[in-house]
């Protein structure tokens, strides 16, 4: 008996210990502090795996944060200026290696090393970004409007970075005035974007329009979004509270602003040309607020390589799609894809490691290696995700074997941009547009928001986490219908409320339970670890 | 040789050191417990308290901009 | 005031959707087109062989089929629609000109549609082996593109399928009589709306209230005479000696198609004299105006994005001109103060409140009152407490001002 304990010690060091309950797991849900989240202590993931975490992930990590600010900013003083003076740069980026911690949370050899390489690529592009507000801040000048101030353009979260392409080579970046501030807050310290959702309350704004959209509006109302570029483009995606929420933003901006609006009804061919006609008018507005004009030859440049990324992510889909090999956990599949296609190709951080993920998962495919071993049902999730619980793909994977191929908003901008004329590609780039974030599916008909069963097809899945986004109208009206169409396709299916950046209204442990009562009460499945189905983090960022 | 010697074992037991030390502090999780129980709630004051400029006195001027349109 | 002659005859008009005047069009070989907004143009739906119904569900309190077909979190106005649906209450329609302009009624409109998918079931609501829905693109802008836009889209989407279902004549003459017959309507509820700027108006908020909606839900052949009558009416008709209000507001927001609210506003003292919401007269009852050189589909098309307040229009100019008109109409009517109210989950409009609420009273001195309310008010106690003070407000600035 004590041989054999002490043969499982050696076992258990040198590989880790095992996953499920039975073969005396390793209870990742013991590992945490009660309510704030923290860890008592790591885990122990094996001695080639925690250390492969401690250095090339946790440490890596650490010291790349660093040398992205040296490489980005013009002036690293300016950084921390910044810092001290946005709540949501000073709360939010610190903790950034601790939402590394969740998202990869259990994971060992290929899923750990791929999926911390989207990890690392969108942390790099969100540091070019926050440089690139502050690199131009007035607030961090002096009030002077400097040479980087002329050349950044904002737009709004949800505005498509591959508009600005053809301003690219002549110095100019883009950067959105939310994606930072709130987008990303949310995901690695869901403390701060309270802040804002309550100042845009405290001047009225009721608790029911999507609370996203009431949080991009509250960093205006808090005056915390930088005054980083003379102009602003907005767009009408995804829904109405967007459009509304330029009304304030506006207001408390005062500069300058270009309304993008895009067609709703975008099957139409017919409103093809009216999108094609308000690109072109929103390119007339850069050039007469830069004075530079457009350059095709440059976003031919960035369209190729776009065009590159995207080919990279249907090779990736290829796998997931096809096989058990595919090594991306389900919350760094679809954060990876929504920050590069916000971002567009801005930096070289998506190509990167795109080709090492790649590499990865071929190794994993040739050899046969299946990374999420304990994959009991492949999962797709629909509809739109709470932020601040992005990584409940990870603790679903730990707790029930619940892995995520696939995600709703990584369908989005499913297409290439054709070079080859300029014609093409304004059409293409209509098309793109059309095609962004919470739109595909969300407005234009109900055509796109039930190409779901296409797509579990596609995936080869076998269940559905469909998010219930509680203030999000659009997904609100089709709730029954899903409900109909599950009962009538017998199609496992829960449902996941939540409100998008608020912890508020639903926190992460009633998530959880929601989860646990399907996997109980309707598949009657036993958890792989028990020690995970309940734990209270409600404090955790 | 010696001070070679001394040199290099020096070295060694500073970098194992270092590397305990490193682990420590990684395997506590001693970085997340800093942040979480020293640096936020500082930064937080801060930004509670920062002065900040009153944005509902902001203008709303009707003809500070163009129509911008490109017909 | 004497009572109108037919006040009560309108009333009962609004009592249900497929009312007296409805069948009687039905009954003479028209069809019935149903729509929801502002911006699919009624005009286009009053053309010979048609007639336009804008969709309303009164007295639906507790939608609870649409409640879990759209969940409890979307306006109370487009679940009390589909509840409606759901009921048969809107079999009477031929077709629905629908339109995306917000989310929740962009779903109800969804709901009723043929949609013939594979991947999702056709409910067939509307139990009407004629009916079809169609869905019309609407531009955020007031631009050159956008006008052409709106006109490729009415025609594709409007009046293509009303000739190739139903045979409408979609000629630019049938398009001017529609015009004309539109433009009569409107003549006669902007000359019935003009005694509302008098010093002690000769018609109520409630009462205008009741003539706009049955011009909307109506075919217009059939209550032009009606119109007609109280117009006449109108010109003799004599006020109170004494005033019988306290002070005077405009009363703008999002969808209002219940007269009772106007109606527990003007119980509270605030007389109405202004309707600058969806459903109001301030947009709908201006004449369209036609232009030489210009088809008359293009005029429409023009003549709906210009004339349209509605906060979904993006541009920086537009945003801001819009708080400018609404203080303007204040002036225009005399008014002393504002009511801002929004439908519970109204995004559009929950916004916009904000903004007026801090605008017109910083930048045009106008007093705001800023609320939020249901489909229908069951809950009446709250906002009769809030227009109260609101009033009393008014007449506080109105004393310490002199008046």
């Amino acid at each position: 008996m004590a041989k054999k304990n002490l043969t499982k010690a050696v076992r258990d060091f040198w590989y880790g210990k095992p996953h499920t309950a039975e073969e005396g797991g390793r209870r990742l849900g013991e590992l945490y502090e009660d309510k704030t989240g923290l860890l008592k202590h790591r885990e122990w993931r094996g001695v080639k795996d925690t250390f492969y975490y401690m250095y090339n992930i946790w440490g890596y990590n650490y010291v790349h944060m660093v040398l992205d600010i040296l490489k980005y900013s013009n002036n690293p003083i300016d950084f921390f200026k910044g810092t001290w003076r946005y709540r949501w740069m000073g709360q939010t980026y610190l903790p950034v290696i601790h939402w590394f911690e969740r998202g990869l949370q259990g994971l060992r050899g290929e899923a750990l090393y791929a999926s911390a390489w989207h990890y690392r690529a969108m942390v790099s592009a969100s540091i070019k970004q926050i440089c690139t507000f502050f690199n131009a801040d007035t607030r961090l000048h002096g009030g002077k409007q400097n040479d980087a101030y002329r050349h950044t353009i904002y737009c709004n979260e949800t505005t498509c970075g591959t508009l600005f392409y053809p301003w690219k080579d002549a110095g100019y970046q883009y950067v959105s005035m939310e994606m930072i501030p709130y987008f990303v807050t949310c995901h690695v310290n869901s403390h701060t974007v309270l802040n804002y959702i309550d100042a845009v309350q405290s001047i009225g704004l009721p608790g029911d329009p999507c609370p996203m959209c009431q949080a991009e509006a509250g960093i205006f109302v808090l005056d915390d979004v930088p005054d980083s570029s003379p102009f602003i483009i907005t767009c009408n995606e995804a829904c109405d509270a967007s459009v509304s929420t330029h009304t304030l933003q506006d207001w408390f901006a005062n500069k300058p602003l270009f309304a993008l609006p895009l067609p709703m009804q975008f099957d139409d061919p017919l409103v093809h040309k009216y999108c094609m006609n308000e690109i072109e008018e929103c390119w007339k507005f850069i050039e007469e607020q830069t004075g530079t004009p457009f350059d095709w030859e440059c976003m031919k440049k960035y369209l190729e390589r776009q065009n590159k990324l995207q080919r990279d992510e249907w090779e990736k889909w290829e796998v997931a799609s096809k096989t058990d090999y595919y090594p991306i956990t389900g919350v760094a599949q679809a954060l990876f894809r929504i920050y590069s296609t916000q971002y567009g190709v801005q930096t070289e951080c998506w190509d990167e490691a795109s080709e090492k993920v790649k590499k990865i998962m071929y190794k994993c495919v040739e050899k046969k290696i299946n990374p999420f071993p304990q994959t009991r049902h492949r999962v797709i999730a629909w509809s739109c995700a709470p932020l601040y619980y992005s990584n409940w793909c990870t603790w679903a994977y730990n707790c029930w074997g619940l892995n995520v191929i696939i995600n709703m908003d990584s369908l989005m901008f499913d297409m290439e941009i054709r070079t080859d004329s300029y014609e093409n590609m304004l059409e293409d780039m209509a098309t793109y547009h059309m095609w962004a974030p919470m739109r595909r599916m969300a407005v234009g008909g109900m055509h796109h928001i039930f190409e779901l069963w296409d797509y579990m097809k596609r995936f080869n899945c076998d269940m559905v986490a469909m998010y219930d986004q509680l203030q999000c109208k659009g997904m609100q009206g089709v709730h029954g219908l899903f409900e109909d169409e599950f009962r009538k396709r017998n199609i496992n299916a829960f449902w996941m409320p939540h409100a998008l950046p608020d912890c508020r209204t639903v926190s992460r442990a009633e998530i959880r339970r929601q989860i646990n009562d399907y996997m109980t009460t309707v598949m009657h499945e036993e958890p792989l670890d028990p020690s995970l189905l309940d734990f209270d983090d409600s404090m955790t960022w | 040789m010696k001070k070679l010697k001394k040199f290099l074992l020096k070295f060694c037991l500073i970098f194992v050191l270092l590397n305990v030390g490193i682990f420590v502090i990684f395997f506590f999780d001693l970085d997340g417990k800093l942040l979480f129980n020293v640096v936020e709630p500082f930064l937080k004051k801060h930004y509670d308290n920062m002065e900040r400029k009153d944005t509902l006195a902001e203008a709303y001027d009707l003809d500070k901009f163009p129509k911008y349109k490109y017909d | 005031m004497k009572d109108l002659k037919h006040l009560i005859y309108f009333e009962n008009l609004l009592q249900e959707a497929n009312n007296e005047l409805v069948k009687q069009g039905k009954a003479d070989g028209k069809r019935a087109i149903g729509y929801t907004c502002y911006f699919m143009p009624e005009v286009l739906l009053d053309l010979p062989g048609c007639f336009s119904v804008r969709l309303r569900a009164p007295g639906c309190t507790s939608p609870d089929i649409a409640t879990y077909y759209l969940s409890g979190r979307v306006c109370h106005y487009a679940r009390s629609l589909l509840e409606r649906a759901l009921e048969g209450g809107y079999n009477f329609l031929d077709a629905q000109m629908g339109t995306e302009t917000c989310t929740a009624t962009c779903r109800f409109q969804e709901h009723i549609q043929q949609k013939h998918l594979d991947s999702v079931e056709d409910m067939r609501i509307i139990d009407n082996d004629d009916f079809f829905c169609t869905f019309t693109d609407i531009p955020f802008k007031n631009s050159e593109n956008s006008y052409q836009h709106f006109e490729t889209q009415l025609r594709a989407h409007v009046l293509e399928p009303l000739n190739e279902h139903f045979g409408i004549d979609i000629s630019d003459e049938a398009l001017l009589k529609a015009i004309e017959e539109h433009n009569e309507v409107c003549r006669l509820i902007n000359e019935i709306g003009e005694y509302r700027k008098l010093d002690n108006p000769t018609i109520t908020g409630y009462e205008f209230h009741v003539i706009q909606l049955v011009s909307l839900v109506c075919p217009k052949y059939l209550i032009l005479p009606y119109l007609r009558e109280t117009a006449e009416e109108m010109k003799t008709r004599e006020p109170n000696m004494k005033k019988e209000f306290r002070c005077k507001v405009v009363l703008a927001g999002s969808e209002n198609d219940d007269p009772d609210f106007t109606k527990l506003v003007e119980g509270c003292g605030a007389l109405v004299v202004c309707d600058r919401f969806c459903y109001g007269a301030v947009e709908s009852r201006v004449p369209i105006v036609l232009e030489e050189g210009k088809s008359p589909l293009r005029c429409i098309a023009e003549h709906y994005l210009k004339t349209s307040n509605c906060p979904r229009f993006m541009p920086q100019d537009e945003m801001r001109a819009r708080k400018k008109r609404l203080a303007d109409l204040a002036k225009e009517y005399h008014a002393d103060g504002i009511i801002v109210a929004s439908n519970k989950f109204c995004e559009y409009w929950s916004y916009e409140r904000v903004i007026d609420t801090f605008i017109l009273k910083r930048d045009y001195g106008i007093p705001v009152c800023s609320i939020e309310k249901e489909y229908i008010n069951s809950a009446s106690g709250q906002l009769r407490t809030r227009f109260q003070a609101f009033v009393e407000s008014i007449e506080i600035k109105q004393i310490q001002e002199g008046n």
